[in-house]
């Protein structure tokens, strides 16, 4: 069920006609930003692969995440599955945590090193995603590094995705923002004006990539979460070849080097995931001083934009689950939680309400959640018999349990996404609860709601017309 | 050659392509904005570059520092 690479999952993916290859040579702008961009728009669209890109040497994949086709297939279900399906396999895997990583000592990514004269553009074909973008950003990295207070804590070693933007032939930018883990890393080692050691794998395991966008507390390991979302095979770890840090032993590249403290430099815009370009701000500089990479790697990158694009599939039920099983610990009633939209800033809970209150005092948990206190600000919360993955279903709840004098809470001066546009000063934001759940007792209910249930039989009558529908 | 975005005269080459002699990456050393020579004159002319994106010294100096840079802890 597992893929031990990269490249074992697009061998998959093309055999469920969700890859297609680009043998033309393109030229780096507009095209490869272009097709990412179309390749999202399509309904359960393709990963596309680039064979020929003008002036380079390598190939480029982009949209691997991009589709509920592609994401269901990472998770090694039929490529039809429906998303709430995918969602509960996730939670079931989930509970399969810690399963430990498989330490090896040596992989396909150490088949070349390079450690003089280093280009990223010999190995990288970079391109400008979107036509603002300040340069030409690497959207798609698992960037490893540990906690200088405890390097030899491997739970503390985290592996997440930021921003890169390159600078020169040995040159990136990363964005830290204070919230990520890499920041507490980050700061530690600024506080002794010491560099941070980082390795940045590209081109892993989808499910790697995909645990490297899951908002998990400080103390777990995104590999050995990955590890449990592979149902239970563990992913292979090599160390990286200049400091104690692990990388993904099937990796296409990995660029090590060192975050050079407290310097910041000019960095941005860039078309961010809420759909819109992020300033231009000063930050973080990192050096690479080596590259280890397969031989012919492949350049995995992806598009973002507008909702929806591929970055949406990487945090739309990896940010679900962990706020649901947070919730869950504190409030069993809590039925699931959907905040696949712009990575949980707005954010579904379905819940049964045990006292008056209740939806919203629920709401307020995920707002002190690690992910929820800055990310969320808007939250709908729904009865436990509203499926929150049904659009329709919410808005119904909506319309029919909320009264807004008394079910719509805004909660002002909290932490917000930087990135969100309508945060101010960014970085702030206000909170917004809308209680569309029914009212339970001490709470008064000024009239009562019976709810209409299907007649009798419908449900035999729906499988009835389904075969003769599909026998005609 | 001045930088499209900030018009800086801090431009250099970064790269040239590493596959024959099909283009060739500039990098401003005052706002690290990048382009390549093929891309449309939107993006490599400073004249034609969009004004809404264009970036100046005063703004340069005054950017947001993400993330904030620590007080230096005593050695012990």
């Amino acid at each position: 069920m597992a893929y031990k690479d990269l490249r074992e999952f697009l061998q998959k993916l093309e055999e469920e006609g969700q890859l297609v290859r680009v043998k033309d040579e393109v030229m780096p702008e507009p095209h490869i930003g272009a097709a990412g961009r179309a390749a999202a728009n399509l309904k359960n669209g393709p990963a596309v692969l680039f064979e020929k890109v003008a002036g380079y040497k390598n190939q480029v994949v982009t949209n691997v995440h991009g589709s509920w086709a592609n994401h269901a297939l990472m998770m090694g279900m039929p490529k039809d599955t429906p998303v709430v399906e995918q969602f509960h396999e996730l939670n079931r895997r989930w509970d399969m945590y810690p399963v430990p990583a498989k330490h090896v000592s040596t992989g396909p990514c150490k088949e070349v090193k390079i450690t003089e004269n280093i280009n990223l553009f010999e190995v990288l074909p970079l391109y400008r995603i979107n036509t603002w973008d300040g340069g030409f950003f690497i959207s798609k990295a698992s960037v490893v590094s540990r906690d200088p207070e405890f390097p030899d804590d491997y739970n503390k070693q985290n592996v997440g995705t930021y921003r890169i933007q390159v600078k020169g032939k040995d040159r990136i930018g990363i964005q830290a923002l204070a919230f990520h883990d890499i920041a507490i890393h980050l700061r530690k080692a600024e506080e002794m004006n010491k560099p941070l050691r980082v390795a940045i794998a590209l081109g892993v395991d989808p499910i790697i990539t995909f645990m490297a966008s899951t908002p998990i507390m400080y103390d777990q390991s995104e590999y050995d979460f990955a590890g449990a979302l592979r149902g239970g095979e563990p992913v292979e770890l090599v160390k990286a070849e200049t400091a104690n840090l692990d990388v993904p032993a099937g990796a296409e590249v990995v660029l090590e080097g060192e975050i050079i403290p407290r310097l910041r430099t000019c960095e941005g815009p860039f078309g961010e995931f809420p759909g819109s370009y992020s300033g231009v701000r000063a930050q973080c500089e990192i050096k690479i001083d080596t590259i280890t990479h397969r031989e012919n790697p492949i350049f995995e990158n992806l598009y973002l934009g507008m909702p929806w694009s591929e970055i949406d599939y990487l945090m739309a039920l990896n940010t679900s689950v962990p706020l649901y099983k947070q919730l869950k610990e504190s409030f069993p009633e809590v039925q699931a939680v959907n905040a696949m939209y712009t990575h949980g800033i707005g954010a579904i809970i379905s819940t049964k309400c045990r006292f008056g209150g209740f939806g919203k005092a629920v709401a307020m948990r995920l707002l002190s959640t690690p992910h929820g206190m800055p990310y969320t600000k808007a939250i709908i919360v729904v009865d436990e018999y509203v499926d929150p993955f049904n659009l329709e279903q919410v808005m119904w709840a909506i319309t029919t349990r909320c009264k807004p004098d008394k079910d719509v809470t805004l909660i002002e001066n909290c932490p917000g996404m930087p990135l969100d546009p309508s945060s101010y000063p960014p970085g702030m934001h206000t909170k917004m609860i809308i209680d569309a759940t029914t009212p339970v007792d001490p709470e008064p209910q000024l009239r009562t709601v019976e709810l209409v249930e299907d007649p009798p039989k419908t449900a035999e009558w729906e499988k009835l017309l389904r075969e003769l529908w599909t026998a005609k | 050659m001045i930088c499209p975005r900030c018009d800086s005269k801090e431009v250099e080459v970064m790269v040239e392509s590493p596959v024959g002699n099909v283009w060739t990456v500039y990098i401003c050393n005052d706002c690290y904005f990048s382009w390549r020579n093929t891309e449309g004159e939107e993006i490599t002319n400073p004249e034609k570059y969009s004004k809404k994106w264009k970036l100046n010294r005063e703004i340069l100096d005054n950017l947001q520092v993400i993330p904030p840079i620590p007080p230096l802890k005593e050695q012990a």
